[in-house]
């Protein structure tokens, strides 16, 4: 995959997915609509501040509470290339895989990354560098058949290659 | 064989295939489906000609945005209208059975389900819903997934899932008069924090989990994913099989004794070892109220809104303080002097026929506080119908509530029942998150008997007073 860059916007643990994507909002199925209120709940001026490519860095159990999958996929929409967490709700994350959004396990990066801060990361290998800082941070790798979700765009791309390779065998 | 806990037994009893490296593919028993997050879902069945795998092992109802204020005019909300009326064609459309808005078994999808006795032990359960935990108070598997995995379930019947870690939480002795599950999974939580569970199922055991209703044991799973869980689940006993006893879809004669024979070994083994083990004391458990903007913000009804300044780590003191400031709420306020200016009693946590009949023992006799509009949405058209012949509606209506048609309604803000910026909630729900009732809603979560009792005073206060 591609390595994202860009600036980081920072936020705390426990973001939930009620603020990332408010249920006023839930019914959007256009991502570019969706993309509008991104973050609605949590940061008002987010879609007005970031430029495609940033990142967000944010504390622990992030995408916790509902289930919502436009909760990624607004973020996907927004620009924004990917996030860092500590950790993410489980949910959320196999959302993101399941709908090839990158996602990156980090405590050492939330901690000393800093808003603002140019970061880039290969996703094939989760560096992050911190382009600021010159530091480097290494994310948990994602498990092979998550980063073959990721690379095919998403679950049900993933689900008709594993069908058609074993009607093939 | 090693010991195995009743995550192990389920999750062994649906492997469809293991191979080393990818996780595990699981067949899934049930699949519940509701109106807001399947749309994309059939969408994409439709996009490349698939069908259901398992229609009847699919069932739908809507929930999330239907009207509750009454069912015999067309609803004027047009986004929930076009919701609605997608999930009747794509039912339709690809033979899935459907309680509509005007079915009798039309309700909340984690309250019907159970009613019904479709949720059933050992079963893999999942829906496009986090609090499908609820019911794993039957000793099921049930987790919440998002629509990608909505469809494929709906395509497949199966799921690939890394197994998740088990973890015991031990409620140990009896608790107080007054106190309900809604007070043990809310003092869990405090204890555990949001992301206290994240990675693993939660087994409930210990005395006070037994002692529990199947209704109150649905309240505690139900909120395992406050706390972060995949899942919650509760080893089936004699209170599991009673409940399911004559259900419609229950097994009827002989089936029901055999299908309890084998719900009986779903039980871990004594000896099964968990990944981590918490433990509480159920005598310490007070009535839990709320104060901040996740449901880890809980104090007990006696003690204080609290300090920041006293919190060490910053990043904690940094989410309490954002978190009151949001809230209106000063550190050291009495939990009992915060006043509410709305009461909601309903949910899938906390809207089933045991719920309301606590919170109506309360109002009974009672007026609703003057500054305080409060209303009530049973959880299901049954529920409602139920509590109805019991003449409970009557209770609240007399006291000053609404009583309304059944729904997710306040729980969630995807329907006109919201709150105002700035208005303060005391609710029986699950998430006390920013904006989760509306746009500036500041939400208390709590049982419904203090919900009732704080309705009635127009501020928190101490149910065990109130006995």
């Amino acid at each position: 995959m591609e390595k994202l860059r860009g600036r980081v916007w920072k936020y705390g643990p426990n973001i939930n997915t009620d603020v990332i994507i408010p249920g006023r909002y839930c019914h959007i199925t256009d991502p570019k609509e969706l993309a509008r209120y991104c973050m609605a709940d949590l940061d008002t001026e987010f879609i007005k501040k970031i430029k495609p490519g940033d990142i967000v860095v944010a504390g622990g159990n992030f995408g916790c509470g509902s289930s919502r999958e436009v909760a990624p996929l607004s973020i996907k929409a927004s620009g924004i290339g990917g996030v860092v967490a500590p950790s993410f709700a489980r949910i959320f994350y196999r959302n993101a895989i399941n709908i090839g959004f990158p996602i990156f396990e980090s405590a050492a990066a939330y901690e000393q990354i800093d808003e603002g801060d140019e970061v880039e990361i290969d996703p094939d290998t989760g560096t992050i560098h911190d382009l600021t800082k010159g530091t480097e941070y290494k994310a948990a790798a994602f498990p092979e058949f998550l980063q073959t979700i990721m690379s095919r765009g998403g679950l049900r791309g993933y689900a008709e290659e594993e069908l058609a390779r074993q009607s093939a065998s | 064989m090693p010991a195995q806990t009743m995550l192990d037994k389920i999750w062994d009893a649906h492997l469809v295939r293991q191979s080393d490296g990818d996780p595990d593919i699981l067949y899934i028993d049930m699949h519940y489906v509701h109106e807001v997050t399947s749309p994309q879902a059939f969408d994409g069945l439709r996009l490349h000609d698939r069908p259901v795998r398992r229609p009847d092992r699919t069932l739908a109802t809507m929930d999330h945005n239907v009207p509750t204020w009454t069912r015999s005019r067309p609803s004027t909300d047009e986004i929930a209208v076009a919701q609605m009326d997608a999930l009747a064609r794509n039912c339709a459309e690809f033979g899935i059975s459907l309680y509509d808005l005007h079915h009798v078994r039309q309700g909340i999808v984690h309250v019907i389900g159970p009613d019904l006795g479709i949720t059933q032990p050992g079963m893999t359960i999942v829906c496009g819903d986090s609090h499908t935990s609820t019911h794993g108070a039957f000793g099921s598997l049930a987790f919440g997934i998002g629509t990608s995995e909505v469809e494929h379930v709906l395509a497949t019947q199966c799921l690939r899932q890394t197994k998740p870690r088990a973890m015991e939480v031990r409620v140990e002795g009896a608790t107080a008069p007054g106190i309900t599950a809604k007070d043990i999974i809310l003092s869990i939580i405090g204890a555990i924090g949001v992301d206290g569970a994240v990675g693993h199922v939660i087994e409930y055991r210990g005395e006070a989990i037994e002692r529990l209703s199947m209704e109150g044991r649905m309240t505690v799973c139900n909120m395992s994913i406050e706390a972060g869980a995949r899942a919650g689940m509760i080893a089936p006993d004699e209170t599991t099989f009673e409940y399911l006893r004559g259900r419609p879809h229950a097994p009827k004669g002989t089936d029901f004794d055999d299908a309890v024979a084998r719900w009986k070994v779903l039980a871990g083994d004594a000896d099964a070892r968990f990944d981590r083990t918490v433990t509480l004391d159920a005598a310490a458990i007070a009535p839990h109220v709320t104060w901040g903007t996740n449901p880890g913000m809980v104090a007990p009804v006696d003690g204080y809104v609290p300090d920041p300044s006293d919190i060490t780590a910053e990043v904690d003191r940094q989410s309490a303080t954002r978190a009151l400031e949001y809230m209106g709420l000063e550190p050291g306020t009495a939990i009992e002097e915060i006043a509410v200016d709305r009461v909601f009693i309903g949910s899938c946590t906390n809207a089933r026929l045991d719920d309301l009949r606590s919170a109506a023992g309360v109002v009974r006799g009672r007026r609703v506080h003057p500054g305080v509009r409060a209303m009530v949405v049973p959880g299901s058209t049954l529920v409602k119908q139920q509590a109805e012949a019991e003449g409970l509606d009557q209770v609240f209506r007399e006291a000053g509530f609404d009583w309304r048609e059944a729904g997710c309604s306040m729980c969630l803000g995807m329907n006109p029942d919201i709150l105002q910026p700035g208005e303060r909630c005391a609710s029986t729900s699950n998430r006390n998150f920013e904006g989760r009732q509306g746009k500036g809603g500041r939400t208390h979560l709590v049982s419904p008997p203090m919900a009732a009792a704080a309705a009635v005073a127009g501020h928190f206060v101490d149910i065990r007073d109130w006995a």
